[in-house]
């Protein structure tokens, strides 16, 4: 596990999602990458439906193909647990209707998103390409670069930089926001799956707020 | 997700995936000792020093409205490895028919990260209650046994002030296992009949137990 960049990469309105990504792949192979298999990044959410709190609570549970066996819930305030995959069926418990009893949480129907696509490996990196679906349509493009050897960003910050404008031009000028905050601390992969929480927002709210699609994505 | 793994059916069957057969008893602390030692001869590894544990236990409980159901999880921290953090779901304890050898109850184990305290405060838990359990651990297969004294913490949040809750260790003999099997509660009655009269290992009505607590 080193560090993890994920942007959103634009598809132009007079192309297809997979044709930009049939591009996108085709230069990562000219560049000598190889295939390593599919991965895939979800999450799903859950409401809180409890009378007695102040507040309404959105969790949401993610699991991240490169962890197989660890499943991370996130809250709305950005509190992030890691565990056991199995902690997911103690959250299906609390959002199950037993004999006639109301679910303490709730889960969102249609929030379901996914980010998937092919895995390649090019000496240290590891870049994803994945096409993210919002409740089975397809949305936009994240792709996600992964520099092993290191974990601390603003040790390998330029090497990366270098590395994904070689193949997705200006787009990574600068580190994605949540890292930028925590340039010197141990890289840890709830830092990956935060980056994902805020694209996958954001592909939400796009999808939510607009049928037609906006002419300058 | 895919839904054809193990997990996959777990999620689709929204089941705990997990059943408990286990079996309780009480020794005095004062013949402990003997029974210790006849664990050791009749478990697996008896040349090794019996494993120890001493963990910190939280119980945390979801309560609403009438119409939703109390939930309770159980956080167990482990205060000889600090960073090992763990969340048990335990369902009600089954007593069923004579034919059934044991108690049953759904349980569900997850490990968790070290945050999982506030996370479940954050959600909407509240601490029931918590105690410290110490004691040790043996295993005979697939079979588990467990010899703990229960202390009360006289601090909430300090847990090197604590009180013994009675004079006596708990006895556990326990086996999870993804669906009900005769064979289990066959192997774990033969094993408890190996340790009488030191201990009875029996099915104990939690119900009738709290009834009984309650009318007193």
């Amino acid at each position: 596990m080193g560090v993890v960049c994920v942007y959103p990469y634009p598809v132009p309105e007079e192309k297809s999602g997979q044709q930009v990504v049939d591009t996108i792949q085709k230069q990562l192979e000219l560049l000598g990458a190889h295939k390593s298999g599919n991965f895939f990044v979800d999450c799903e959410s859950y409401q809180s439906n409890l009378q007695t709190a102040t507040q309404q609570r959105l969790l949401h549970l993610f699991h991240n193909s490169e962890q197989p066996a660890t499943c991370f819930s996130v809250l709305d305030n950005g509190m992030c647990l890691v565990s056991d995959l199995l902690f997911e069926v103690l959250i299906l418990k609390l959002a199950e209707k037993k004999s006639g009893k109301d679910s303490y949480y709730q889960q969102r129907k249609g929030f379901k998103v996914e980010s998937k696509g092919q895995r390649y490996e090019l000496g240290d990196f590891i870049i994803k390409v994945g096409s993210v679906i919002v409740a089975s349509n397809f949305r936009g493009i994240l792709i996600e670069v992964e520099y092993s050897p290191c974990v601390i960003p603003s040790e390998c910050w330029n090497l990366m930089k270098e590395f994904i404008q070689s193949f997705m031009g200006n787009i990574a000028e600068n580190p994605p926001a949540h890292i930028k905050s925590k340039m010197d601390t141990v890289y840890t992969p709830e830092d990956t799956i935060q980056q994902y929480l805020e694209h996958f927002n954001n592909f939400r709210k796009a999808t939510s707020a607009s049928v037609p699609a906006t002419p300058n994505r | 997700m895919d839904s054809t793994g193990p997990m996959g059916q777990v999620l689709s069957s929204r089941v705990a995936p997990l059943l408990e057969n286990f079996l309780q008893g009480s020794v005095l602390d004062t013949s402990k000792d003997v029974l210790i030692h006849r664990l050791r001869g009749l478990c697996d590894n008896a040349e090794n020093q019996p494993e120890i544990f001493h963990d910190h236990e939280i119980v945390f409980i979801m309560q609403g409205n009438p119409n939703q159901q109390p939930m309770y999880f159980h956080v167990r921290h482990s205060l000889i490895h600090p960073e090992s953090w763990h969340v048990r779901y335990l369902g009600v304890a089954e007593v069923g028919d004579k034919n059934k050898l044991t108690l049953i109850r759904h349980c569900v184990d997850a490990g968790a990260s070290s945050n999982v305290v506030d996370f479940l405060n954050e959600m909407g838990f509240k601490i029931d209650y918590e105690f410290i359990a110490k004691g040790y651990f043996f295993h005979k297969g697939r079979m588990k046994v467990t010899v703990s004294k229960l202390y009360k913490i006289l601090q909430p949040g300090s847990t090197d002030q604590v009180e013994p809750l009675s004079q006596s260790h708990l006895v556990e003999l326990s086996v999870v296992a993804p669906r009900v099997q005769e064979q289990i509660g066959e192997d774990m009655k033969n094993f408890a009949e190996q340790l009488k009269p030191l201990v009875l290992l029996e099915k104990i009505d939690h119900k009738r137990l709290q009834q009984s607590l309650e009318s007193r």
